[in-house]
This record gives structure tokens, C-alpha cells and sequence, in this order.
């Protein structure tokens, strides 16, 4: 099995550096993939940053050519060890420096370098050593093999495939959405009681909230419940006679309530002074609230 | 270390004690009824397109934003997205949001600020609001799991972590819920949360998806 590998490894490397190769010298969107890159600070500018990329590219093309072509000669693996290790040094550079950065290996990536990039890298290194070790030439392989070197190669292919981000929608997603059928969805279900952000939610769409929005400042500052209520605190300042003091609005609402279930929410406002402790008469103007247009009744 | 603790106990106590005054004080305030069409103050203000408001304390707010590059006792110094300084002065009545209603304690240098306050003479702004590290984008989706969303914003894939107490979902413009059961795959969801400066995740305060 590992005379086969080290016999396939030309192809699968060869076919994997030309397609990133091919991307980065053909690619549109190569100027755009570049300004993500570590490059643009080591060279200067953007378009050095693209320029290098594509002689990259090249390179690239150039070690697959010879990989596909002359698989067992010194100067091809060895152009592709090199290049490996090239790749691995310059995410290696890239990932301390500028951890953010993305590494502009493959057309389909623009995240910050992961695991993903590495193992590519670290793959080609391996072809390169792995390769002068071949019994023979990868044309050659299949007809020796057939069965193991078809299974060895769309093996390889799907390892390759996981390897580049870009295509997860192909097989990650299926993936994903099979085990949540098969192990059931993993977040909980409804639970009790509503959360403070549904109480939040139906004090801010209340009339109550806007009768108070001249004296609430601040936004959500503490909650607690007692004896089913739930009890919401804001900071506000109240301008009366003795002009502007500071005081806490104090909201009262079921705890259960939210606006699916309460549509005309009951809410007691209460405005109690901050340093006093006494409670502040407010006027809440509570104005009538909007009516609601008939709606067209479908012919 | 024993002190430490007796002083907590009694901050515990006063606080508890303070709760119940209040509890009684709101549950004595007038009772008001009905719904309106006004919007809130709540941490999705702070996206929300400037309108002239009913009230004369907001209309004389100023906003700040930027990343907290020090924090100072009480003052934060914010550098501005637009090269811009910004001191914010927080105080006992500041409310400050990370992922949930929390304290100053919670606001570490670095962390993204938008804030909400008044201009003092001083140059600082008194903050009557400030909520961290808030995001707000359109997500599609990708994959869930226990603790976390697997999202992805445009082509960056972003990961959203999960709290139990903290995070709810609204579907269909329903009530805010616990229950994140009916997320699924492949959905695309407005995720509102806080960022994570330390590895590039959201976590998520709200999922809102339409379908």
C-alpha cells in the first residue's frame, strides 16, 4: 500500500498543484485574494502583493508539469519538496506575524490561515520525499492494481477536497444536516418561562415605554423576578421643579408575558429617586395609542 | 481573603435588600396598558438610523464608537473608527451591555464600544448607555452543534457561540424564545451578539431567523 501511495503521489500532487496553481495565475480575482495576504506588507503594494502571487501560480504549474511528466526524477520531486517547504515556511511567517491575515493558497479561501492550509503545504513536502521512492511510474500503477489505486486515488481526491474550504457546501453541509437526522437536533426545545430579553422585547414595543421615554437614559441596567413578576431597572433623570435628578425607572411586568401571548401588555412604571429613595411623581402622558387601520379583506 | 468574602456577603445583602425595596416601590407604580409603535434603546439601537425623537433628552445624545484602547478608572479612551479620541465617562447609572446587562467590570481594552451619552464641558461623554463588542450581521447558517452555530457571513466562516441563559431565537417575528430547536441548516439568521476579540467569534445574544 505505501509503494502504491508513494507511486500515486506524483499524480494526486501534481493534480492538486495545478489546480491551485491554475487559479492563482488565471484567477479574476487574484488582486483581490492578494490584499488579504501577508504579501501586500512584505512587498509594499497591492499590486506587487498580485504579481507575486501569480509567479507563484506559475511555479506551481511548472513542479505539476513535471510531477505528471517525469514523476521519478530528482529534479521534479525535489522542485516540490522545496516548494512545500516554501509554502510551510511562508504560512509559518504569516501565521505569527499577521495572524489575521489569509494565506491566498486557493481561490475559494479568504479566512485567516488554519489547519486546512498546513496540511496542504505539508502534503506536497511529502509527495516530493515520497516520490523518488515509487517502483514505478504512476501510468504504470493501475495496471498492476487497478482496484487498490482506484480506491487509493478517490481517496486521496476526497481528502483533497476536505482540504479546500471553498467546496464545503458540497459534502460538509449534507454531512451536517444527515447528523442532525440521525442524532435529533442538539439544542433544546421550548423551555419555561420567558427570557428577559422577550420581557425587554414587549416593555419596548408597550405603551407604558413610551409614556417613560422622556425620564429613561440608560438602556437595561439590572432584572430580577419576585412573586411572578419580573422586575426591569433603567436609569433616567427626571427634570422637575428642583431641576434635573437622577432616578431609576422601575418596570413591573408578568413574568410570563411576551408579545406573542400579551398584545396589550400591562405595565407599572414606577420612577424612584436615586439618592433619596422616594418615589418621584412622573405624569405619564399616555397617549391613545395608534388604532389600527382596517386591513383589505382578500375578494 | 476572609475580609474579602464578608464584604461580599454584606454587598450580596445590601443588594438584596435594595431588590426588595424596589420590587415593592415598582409594584406600587401606576399600571399603563397598550402597545406602541415606538422603538426601544436596547443593544439593536444602537444600529438603529438616527430619527428625531418625541424626547428632548435623546435628541441632545451624542454617539461614540470605536475600540477601547485604555480604560482608566471609570473613563474609557476610545480610538474612533475615523482616527477620531473619545472619552467616555461611565457612572453608577451607565448601562453597560456585553452579550447581557453586565457591569464596567466586564469592559476589557480592546473590546469594541458604541456608547450613548451627553457631551460633558469637559470634552468627555457622560455615558447613559454603552453596549461592547456589539455586532449585528446577516448569516447563513452552516452547521450546529451543542454549544455553538456554525455561520457563515459573506464567505468568512464565523463561529457563533451558544449560552444557554443569554441566548434566544425569534422565528417569524415571534416573541424572543430559549428555544433554538428550530434552527436549521442552510437558513440564513440576522445574528445579533458580541464579538470575541480574543479568537474571532460572536457570542450570540440573538438569532433571528425568518423561516
Amino acid at each position: 500500500m505505501i509503494s502504491l501511495l508513494s507511486t500515486l503521489a506524483p499524480l494526486l500532487c501534481g493534480g492538486l498543484l495545478a489546480a491551485t496553481g491554475a487559479g492563482k495565475l488565471f484567477g479574476r480575482q487574484v488582486a483581490r485574494q492578494a490584499a488579504g495576504t501577508v504579501l501586500v506588507r512584505l512587498l509594499g503594494d497591492g499590486r506587487r502583493a498580485a504579481r507575486a502571487l501569480r509567479c507563484v501560480g506559475a511555479a506551481e504549474l511548472a513542479v505539476a508539469a513535471g510531477l505528471l511528466a517525469a514523476p521519478r526524477a530528482v529534479a521534479s520531486c525535489g522542485a516540490a519538496a522545496v516548494l512545500g517547504a516554501g509554502f510551510l515556511g511562508y504560512l509559518g511567517y504569516a501565521k505569527a506575524t499577521a495572524p489575521r491575515s489569509s494565506c491566498g493558497c486557493t481561490a475559494g479561501e479568504e479566512g485567516p490561515i488554519g489547519w486546512r492550509s498546513f496540511t496542504r503545504a505539508a502534503l506536497v513536502v511529502a509527495a516530493g520525499l515520497a516520490a523518488p521512492a515509487a517502483d514505478g511510474t504512476w501510468w504504470s500503477a493501475p495496471a498492476g492494481r487497478p482496484v487498490a489505486s482506484a480506491v487509493l486515488v478517490l481517496l486521496a481526491a476526497a481528502v483533497l477536497v476536505v482540504l479546500f474550504g471553498g467546496v464545503d457546501r458540497l459534502w460538509l453541509l449534507p454531512l451536517r444536516r444527515a447528523r442532525l437526522r440521525v442524532f435529533g437536533h442538539p439544542l433544546g426545545g421550548p423551555a419555561a418561562g420567558a427570557p428577559v430579553a422577550a420581557s425587554v422585547e414587549l416593555l419596548e414595543r408597550s405603551l407604558a415605554w413610551q409614556a417613560a421615554s422622556a425620564v429613561v437614559r440608560s438602556g437595561l441596567l439590572d432584572h430580577w423576578d419576585e412573586d411572578g413578576w419580573r422586575i426591569l431597572r433603567y436609569a433616567g433623570v427626571h427634570e422637575g421643579g428642583q431641576g434635573a435628578r437622577p432616578v431609576n425607572v422601575l418596570f413591573a411586568l408578568d413574568l410570563a408575558a411576551t408579545v406573542d401571548n400579551t398584545p396589550r401588555p400591562a405595565v407599572r412604571v414606577t420612577v424612584v429617586d436615586d439618592a433619596t429613595d422616594e418615589v418621584v411623581q412622573v405624569p405619564l402622558p399616555t397617549a391613545a395609542p395608534r388604532t389600527l387601520l382596517p386591513l383589505a379583506e382578500p375578494a | 481573603m476572609n475580609t474579602g468574602h464578608q464584604h461580599g456577603r454584606s454587598g450580596d445583602r445590601r443588594g438584596f435588600d435594595r431588590r426588595r425595596f424596589l420590587t415593592r416601590a415598582a409594584l406600587g407604580g401606576a399600571t399603563v396598558v397598550g402597545a406602541s409603535a415606538l422603538g426601544g434603546l436596547d443593544a439593536e439601537a444602537a444600529f438603529a438610523e438616527p430619527m428625531p425623537s418625541l424626547d428632548p433628552a435623546i435628541a441632545r445624545s451624542t454617539f461614540a464608537e470605536g475600540r477601547i484602547s485604555r480604560v482608566n478608572g471609570s473613563v474609557l479612551e476610545v480610538k474612533g473608527s475615523y482616527g477620531e479620541q473619545h472619552l467616555v465617562q461611565l457612572t453608577n447609572a451607565t448601562s453597560v451591555w456585553k452579550l447581557r446587562p453586565t457591569t464596567a467590570d466586564a469592559i476589557k481594552p480592546g473590546d469594541g464600544l458604541y456608547a450613548r451619552g451627553v457631551d460633558m464641558p469637559d470634552g468627555t461623554i457622560a455615558a447613559d448607555a454603552v453596549w461592547v463588542n456589539i455586532v449585528n450581521i446577516l448569516c447563513t447558517i452552516r452547521g450546529i452543534a451543542k454549544d455553538r452555530l456554525h455561520l457563515s457571513h459573506g464567505r468568512h466562516a464565523v463561529v457563533g457561540h451558544l449560552h444557554a441563559a443569554h441566548t434566544t431565537a425569534s422565528y417569524l417575528g415571534g416573541a424572543q424564545t430559549a428555544d433554538l430547536s428550530r434552527l436549521r441548516i442552510g437558513q440564513s439568521a440576522q445574528i445579533l451578539g458580541a464579538w470575541r476579540p480574543e479568537d474571532d467569534g460572536i457570542d450570540v445574544a440573538r438569532v433571528t431567523a425568518g423561516h
